[in-house]
């Protein structure tokens, strides 16, 4: 490959490698003379794009919404739909938790020069006293283009559309949500999924509330599959990662909206956490990622979406849809560029459908430019971007000779969900989750992120209780400086005297373990409110959510004293995979459950949960005898 | 609002003296009795005058404790100017005074001007620190000095505006070189040709990238 590179440097001047910046031009090499031009044109749209639109006039960092930056059209061709007399959706912003609402305060938190490390004033503004760190580029845009938002909110069924739920009593179930997005070229898309993204997600989880619901007297839609044509067994939790990626669809096909009415330039990277019903939900779109660090051992939660760690996928689109290359790109993938006179010999070539290396000859049709081209870091997808998953973009052109090739429908939103059943799993103080965008993962690796995350505990073991609250904010500290560094004479150092990243960074450290008790807390809240709001007995149905070995750990773990002993009634939830199951008989009954079925049932269930609980039946047995 | 000049303050010195009561004296002339700690660094912003320039105070006001050490020590560079804070009634604080200095001297430019401020001037009946002990301090160690207190306002006008003139007075001395904005002055934005929003140097992006 080092042959290759020097090769294409004959040809073709790329530029010298941004690691950081994921939209820089590449062009393919008979694009030589367009690709003059077309650096001198990406200088000044780097340079408009990051003093986009969304500047006032004045020059101030606020804006106000009418912007009127009259540069910005005729320069950045590579973006379609742009009006300078558009308004932005949202003013530039720094993330609301850390109360930085003055033009003063943000301008401050831009010191280039001093890549100020910024915390919430408020140590109590994130659920769980979790850390929050951030620091701004060292020059390669004006703005800090990374944003940051959390949301703590609670799905009502008494919100929901009547016809959706019926519940006989009200639920209420919490979620906490945290996000960080990755902005390029404008700062307009990570702003506005900021802002918006946890609304589009408690839309959706609201769609599936009767389904999340850990309630027999809330009967699921799903459930009235007739015997002949039953529907499909579904799981809560691939309901809520569905509910997270067409929330992550939907806000990325309002953003394309957005993007005609609003100056909103650029896009983002997403990475999305969500605690809901005891587990941990980590959706990623983008090259952000999510580790969860236990002692010194990182768990990566998330994968990076790379034009690399995505080369087949964008392939074998590549490969299916042709059209979308243009005539100008190939979804071929060769061990170096092909140039004119490598055509008619035998080159090392990869193509869609292959994950291992082949000879093929070269014909003039493989000097076009690859669809992925560059490695690591450096690699870019359709010569243009370096990210494959995220929002916005929709107006981003590859450069190409008639300009008709979009990054999308390469660049997509789909995020890919992975799950840490937080409920089950054995928690403990030692478990962070660390979701930073690529600023800190670039240069720190999973193992010193875990490493940090470890020593930082161990720095407040003694520490009373007032002081332990600090320890996530100083966590997310410490890793943002391992990432920033110091500026030694003109460049940015890390401790070990290695390159320390150039581009905004952005860290949030959360503490799984107070997640794990706190929904612990409201499990035994709800099952003490399934007491006293005894349902009736009329529509027991037997398509309940949460398998009975959830409810039998959750009993065991969270022994409630006060509501013993538990009644029949506290028992009305049946496996969750067997909203038809045919295994389990007892989901094959009438849904007029006597209390005798519910004994049975329970039986059934205790039988599963072990010894335990068998104190406990005898005083049910007694009380349902009353 | 438009200024001449912009200086970036930092205020320094152990946790609990007060450092951002003084800082919220200053910009909002009011006292809060009972302060959260300051975690990281926090920003204020004053305009004052100084012989008919309007000059805008840019104040990042830091974490005292300990462990937030290695971070304050990075916001030390670009500061025209500095206050070192102590607590008369907490003699450590002072004792402390010695590594905070060197702290200040080894991180940021050699011209920065450091006002030493021996804070709560008004817990007279528990001084634990006498007023010459800080001017001898001050004294050895070129600073200028004053005895504050952000509960009564005593003084704080004083200690901010006192810096800025020594700063201002720099600059007419031509000590300060304003066009470096590592020396944590900048020229205001009707008063400079370029943009002052934009960071000196390391603009480019991707677009810098030169030709192999």
């Amino acid at each position: 490959m080092e042959v290759a590179k020097s090769e294409i440097c004959l040809t073709w001047c790329p530029p010298v490698p941004d690691r950081s910046d994921p939209l820089s031009a590449h062009a393919p090499p008979h694009l030589v003379l367009k690709t003059m031009i077309g650096r001198f044109r990406n200088a000044l749209y780097n340079a408009i794009g990051n003093l986009d639109v969304e500047n006032a006039p004045n020059g101030s960092l606020l804006a106000n919404g009418s912007g009127s930056h009259d540069g910005s059209s005729s320069t950045s061709s590579r973006h379609s739909f742009k009006n300078s007399d558009m308004k932005v959706k949202y003013a530039y912003q720094r993330p609301i938790f850390l109360q930085m609402f003055t033009d003063d305060e943000i301008q401050v938190t831009a010191d280039h020069l001093v890549r100020p490390i910024m915390v919430p004033r408020d140590i109590q503004i994130l659920p769980w006293f979790a850390g929050y760190a951030e620091a701004i580029n060292a020059g390669k845009s004006l703005r800090n283009e990374d944003q940051a938002s959390f949301h703590r909110g609670v799905l009502r069924t008494q919100d929901a559309p009547e016809d959706d739920l019926e519940c006989d009593r009200e639920w209420e179930i919490p979620y906490v949500y945290f996000g960080i997005f990755d902005g390029h070229a404008g700062s307009g898309c990570a702003v506005t999924a900021a802002n918006e993204l946890h609304q589009m997600v408690h839309k959706k989880l609201m769609g599936i509330l009767h389904h999340l619901v850990p309630d027999a007297t809330c009967p699921s839609s799903c459930g009235q599959g007739v015997m002949w044509f039953p529907s499909r067994d579904i799981s809560v939790e691939s309901l809520v990662i569905g509910a997270l990626e067409s929330a992550f669809w939907e806000m990325d096909h309002q953003i394309g909206d957005d993007k005609r009415r609003y100056k909103m330039l650029g896009g983002c990277t997403v990475l999305v956490s969500l605690f809901i019903l005891g587990k941990l939900y980590v959706a990623n779109a983008g090259d952000s990622r999510g580790v969860l660090c236990r002692n010194k051992t990182p768990y990566p939660m998330s994968f990076d979406f790379t034009p690399v760690s995505e080369r087949q996928r964008l392939q074998q689109l590549g490969f299916q849809k042709p059209q979308l290359l243009g005539n100008e790109y190939t979804h071929v993938d060769y061990c170096r560029r092909p140039l004119r006179n490598d055509v008619g010999k035998k080159m090392l070539y990869r193509d869609a459908h292959m994950t291992g290396w082949s000879y093929k000859e070269i014909t003039p049709d493989d000097l076009k430019f690859p669809v992925v081209y560059g490695e690591g870091k450096r690699s870019r997808l359709l010569a243009t971007i370096g990210v494959t998953r995220g929002f916005g973009d929709h107006d981003l052109k590859a450069q190409s000779q008639n300009g008709s090739v979009f990054i999308k429908p390469f660049l997509t939103p789909q995020p890919e969900v992975k799950v840490l059943d937080v409920e089950h799993e054995a928690i403990s103080e030692a478990d962070v989750l660390v979701m930073a965008t690529d600023g800190l993962w670039d240069v720190v690796s999973n193992e010193k992120v875990a490493e940090v995350v470890h020593n930082g505990l161990k720095l407040y073991e003694e520490a009373d209780e007032e002081r332990q609250k600090y320890r996530f904010i100083s966590i997310a500290q410490d890793l943002v400086m391992a990432a920033r560094g110091k500026l030694v004479e003109r460049n940015w150092q890390r401790n070990d005297e290695t390159p320390a990243t150039i581009d905004d960074i952005s860290v949030i450290a959360i503490p799984i373990l107070a997640y794990k008790k706190e929904y612990a807390e409201w499990e035994s809240e709800h099952r003490y409110k399934e007491l006293k709001y005894p349902k009736s007995a009329s529509t027991p149905s037997l398509n309940g959510k949460a398998s009975p070995k959830v409810l039998a750990k959750k009993h065991k773990e969270t022994p409630r004293t006060d509501i013993q002993p538990r009644k029949p009634e506290a028992e009305p939830l049946k496996p969750r995979d067997t909203l038809v199951a045919p295994t389990n008989s007892s989901s094959l009954k009438s849904p007029d459950t006597s209390t005798a079925d519910e004994d049975a049932l329970e039986a059934e269930i205790n039988a599963e949960i072990g010894v335990e609980v068998s104190a406990d039946d005898d005083q049910i047995n007694e009380e349902s005898v009353k | 609002m438009s200024y001449a000049y912009l200086f970036k303050y930092i205020i320094i010195g152990d946790t609990g003296v007060g450092k951002s009561c003084l800082l919220l004296q200053f910009t909002d002339k009011r006292f809060q009795p009972v302060h959260d700690l300051t975690i990281g660094v926090e920003f204020g912003a004053r305009m004052i005058n100084i012989e008919g320039k309007q000059i805008k105070l840019q104040i990042w006001d830091t974490a005292g404790q300990e462990a937030f050490r290695s971070i304050t020590r990075s916001y030390y560079r670009g500061a025209a100017g500095a206050l070192l804070v102590y607590d008369i009634t907490r003699r450590d604080t002072f004792n402390h005074l010695t590594t905070w200095l060197e702290d200040a001297r080894q991180h940021s430019n050699s011209n920065m001007v450091i006002m030493l401020i021996g804070n709560k001037s008004d817990l007279e009946s528990r001084r634990d620190v006498k007023r010459e002990e800080g001017e001898a301090f001050a004294r050895e160690h070129g600073l200028i000095f004053m005895e504050t207190s952000a509960k009564t306002a005593a003084n704080v006008e004083e200690a901010f505006i006192n810096t800025a003139r020594e700063i201002y007075d720099k600059i007419q001395e031509g000590v300060f070189d304003i066009n470096n904005e590592a020396n944590g002055i900048k020229i205001g934005p009707q008063h400079s040709p370029a943009n002052p929003n934009m960071p000196s140097g390391n603009q480019g992006g991707s677009s810098s990238g030169g030709c192999c």
